[in-house]
């Protein structure tokens, strides 16, 4: 019972990471590959706050808000490339956070990473606060979750999906394409944070390694599997593949055969994005019924 | 103190010399076909491990041999089973797949390997030295290695009916299919070309440094920057891209810490995407 | 050089043709002037203020508005998304007024829609509201982009051949929406191959030819005009 409670706690998080990701992939068709940059600074900005005796409200915000600015910073220069470029760059963005975590070790104590993160609002640790913790993740979840939705259903998420699909015709439709992209990147990368200061806290333990591709991979996986631009399809497929993770973890494996589970999971994954492309590029969920 | 620095620029040329190797390779597929193959850095990987396998029962360099066809088989694979199919489709269809299958090769390596650091097990050979420079026999085969290789690019691509038929379709693929030139023919030969000197650069690569799984990725990324500041789709342009990030790189760690010598690509990438996206050298496209 | 020493002025002129053999530079006039591509040299002044260097989406808010040479609908969203998304300034466009003024998003929208309505009858094109705007025919889906011109409320509209490729019923309708927009006020500038429309509808006409202006005048005017007629015919196009 604890198992799957801890199960459905990482998949909380992780649907609100992928929801963050679907935000910028799946509705503005910005293939951001660095995303776990911002998962990543929101969850070393609160938790440093946190260990430094900042109240858990502060540390939760102030990560979301340090992600935010992130992505404000990296998107007015960044977005001004096309597609394929722009992924580039943020897969480059993202190694290059990953490498800042790895060796400015007076803030973020490098490799060894950060233990010891304390729980927020009183939660206890371990198995006694799961049940409190997965509450105050689905409460945050299903506000992102709200607020995602009332983003894509509105004006602006039909501009969003204008350009997604012909800039040109967004401009000349009057669309500020350069700024709408800027403000969803913003959101997106601000959302992701609070899914990273949400995992920090939950797993109390932080280190560079938690934050590399392997992580943007698996989000990415989410969102394309469960459904791109739809509402439920990052939910779906977050669900998924975290099932899917916790699951195999869970599996009676001779020890000598531990060390082939992660790689094997790991072409897994890689064979279901490229059958995926192959089979069903838009997902579990379509986005438009064909 | 001169010589320090000599040194640096020596190993930056050296490195840059297989980097350049690795460059030309992407670059030539994204000349074709448009894209840039994120599978290029484990095709860099796969030559290096099965060197490694192959070596543990014949003379290494007879163990180079049929790695090395394994991996250019591996690399028209790509293109049969993967990238081909999706020809038509979006970009990020494309890009996505790439990435997938990326992951898919990283993690089979993985699994056949291990995580550990491998080395081809040479023993360290006193090096030579030139003045105040000194250079090892492994460093001395890699240049090399990496001229006769480029040298054969060379030559096939400005002698050879079948070189010509690249740089046609390079340069305007619709019209060269309509001039008569075999399209499958160009695609097979850009994807072994591309694999072999992936292939070659990764057992250069393997010479010089460990291998880890990795290796792959973090050699994509350089690879990405060369191509960029050649002007994507410019063979010569990544040529010399790769040894300004090889020599950009060495001399790097006279002024960063070495943690961050990969670091030294991933910026370049960010910076000419930023100020220069089309390279030193290179073109762009616009509204039609 | 593809557009090289063009000078023109439209004044009130209701409506304007641009004519000229394939390749002249028409299309690459229209991208400059709408902020697609960038002058070299020059300016370009709209409605009392200068619109030269300006992004392609200012001058579309400033009431220039434009369509292109090949349709570009969005064939993934609806015809009615389409239309809706034509609305430059929309409030609901701003994402702090989408959860502080959210009633204000909905009056907006609704009066949006009431209009899209509107120019969906105008366009003959109500039944197929709902209809992904990708399996529209070509000659809807080029009255598709005509409507969103509208939607667009501009002053001054840019058609790049608006008739091409469709069939003649069509093209009276297409007629009929751009008088009742000239009557409306709207000034029309229009890239045509096809002489007797342009000889119908236009008051005035330019002429080019490699990228220069080489007639002004009235479509009459221009048809007997000797620099035209050698343009036209000593090419190997002919005019239709």
């Amino acid at each position: 019972m604890d198992y799957f409670l801890h199960t459905l706690v990482v998949c909380v998080i992780y649907s609100t990471f992928a929801v963050s990701l679907n935000l910028e992939l799946g509705f503005t068709g910005l293939y951001n590959f660095g995303h776990v940059a911002f998962f990543g600074i929101g969850a070393y900005t609160s938790a440093l706050l946190s260990l430094a005796g900042f109240p858990a409200a502060v540390s939760l915000f102030l990560g979301m808000a340090a992600a935010g600015a992130a992505g404000a910073l990296l998107a007015v220069p960044a977005l001004r490339l096309t597609g394929d470029y722009f992924g580039i760059a943020t897969l480059a963005f993202g190694e290059m956070i990953r490498l800042f975590f790895l060796n400015e070790r007076w803030l973020t104590k490098g490799p060894m990473g950060l233990p010891g993160i304390p729980r927020p609002f009183g939660i206890h640790g371990g198995v006694s606060g799961l049940p409190f913790y997965l509450l105050l993740s689905v409460v945050l979840g299903v506000g992102v979750f709200l607020l995602a939705y009332r983003i894509t259903r509105s004006p602006f998420g039909r501009a969003l999906k204008v350009v997604r699909e012909d800039e040109y015709v967004a401009q000349a439709l009057g669309k500020n394409v350069l700024s709408l992209k800027v403000r969803i990147v913003a959101v997106g990368s601000l959302l992701a944070g609070l899914a990273g200061a949400l995992y920090g806290h939950y797993i109390t333990y932080i280190s560079p390694s938690d934050f590399t591709l392997n992580e943007t991979i698996l989000v990415l996986l989410c969102v394309v599997l469960g459904g791109r631009g739809t509402q439920w399809g990052p939910v779906l497929g977050a669900f998924l593949v975290i099932f899917f993770q916790e699951f195999l973890r869970f599996l009676p494996i001779p020890v000598d055969f531990g060390r082939v589970v992660a790689p094997i999971q790991g072409m897994v994954y890689g064979a279901v994005l490229i059958l995926l492309m192959l089979k069903r590029p838009e997902g579990i969920l379509p986005e438009y019924r064909v | 103190m001169s010589t320090y620095y000599a040194q640096l620029l020596l190993n930056g040329v050296i490195a840059g010399s297989v980097y350049a190797l690795f460059a030309v390779g992407l670059t030539m597929v994204y000349g074709i076909f448009r894209f840039i193959n994120f599978a290029h850095g484990e095709l860099i990987a796969w030559g290096a491990y099965l060197t490694l396998l192959f070596s543990q029962f014949l003379p290494f360099s007879i163990a180079v041999l049929p790695a090395l066809g394994l991996t250019m088989i591996l690399g028209i694979s790509q293109d049969r089973y993967v990238y081909s199919p999706l020809r038509r489709r979006s970009r990020i269809t494309l890009l996505i797949a790439s990435i997938g299958l990326s992951y898919l090769l990283r993690n089979a390596l993985r699994l056949v390997w291990g995580s550990d650091l491998q080395t081809y097990g040479f023993e360290a050979v006193r090096g030579l030295s030139f003045g105040a420079l000194n250079i090892t026999r492994t460093q001395l085969a890699m240049v090399v290695a990496a001229l006769l290789f480029l040298g054969f690019l060379y030559g096939l691509l400005k002698f050879t009916m079948l070189g010509k038929g690249l740089r046609a379709a390079a340069d305007n693929m619709e019209l060269a299919e309509i001039m008569g030139i075999d399209m499958k023919r160009v695609g097979t030969t850009v994807w072994t070309l591309s694999a072999l000197f992936a292939g070659v650069g990764g057992v250069l690569i393997g010479l010089d440094t460990n291998l880890e799984p990795m290796m792959g990725l973090t050699n994509l990324i350089k690879s990405f920057a060369a191509v960029l500041l050649g002007g994507a789709g410019n063979v010569w342009g990544a040529l010399l891209g790769g040894l300004f990030i090889g020599v950009a790189e060495n001399l790097g760690v006279a002024f960063l810490s070495p943690g961050y010598k990969d670091a030294v690509s991933f910026a370049l990438i960010v910076l000419l995407l930023l100020f220069r996206p089309a390279g030193i050298f290179g073109i762009t496209g616009g509204v039609r | 050089m593809a557009v090289c020493d063009v000078s023109l002025e439209l004044g009130n002129t209701p409506v304007t043709g641009l004519v000229g053999p394939n390749g002249s530079g028409k299309t690459t006039l229209f991208h400059m002037i709408t902020g697609f591509y960038p002058l070299d040299k020059g300016r370009i002044r709209f409605g009392g203020e200068e619109i030269s260097g300006r992004a392609p989406h200012e001058i579309s808010r400033m009431g220039m508005v434009r369509t292109f040479q090949h349709t570009r609908v969005l064939p993934f969203l609806s015809t009615r998304e389409n239309l809706l998304s034509a609305v430059p300034k929309q409030r609901g466009e701003r994402l702090t007024s989408l959860f502080i003024r959210p009633g204000a998003v909905k009056e907006e929208e609704k009066q949006n829609r009431f209009r899209a309505e509107e120019i969906l009858d105008m366009i003959h094109l109500a039944p197929l509201a709902e209809e992904l705007s990708g399996r529209l025919s070509y000659g809807q889906q080029k009255l598709l982009e005509l409507g969103r011109v509208l939607m667009a409320r501009p002053k001054m509209i840019l058609l790049d051949e608006p008739t091409a490729g469709i069939n003649p019923t069509l093209i009276r309708r297409l007629v009929e929406i751009l008088k009742e927009l000239t009557r409306r006020g709207v000034q029309v500038f229009l890239i045509e191959h096809n002489m007797p429309l342009v000889a119908e509808i236009c008051d005035r006409v330019f002429v080019m030819d490699s990228g220069n202006l080489i007639f002004s005048g009235s479509p009459g005017d221009a048809i007997k005009d000797a620099g035209v007629i050698e343009a036209y015919l000593g090419r190997e196009n002919y005019a239709p």
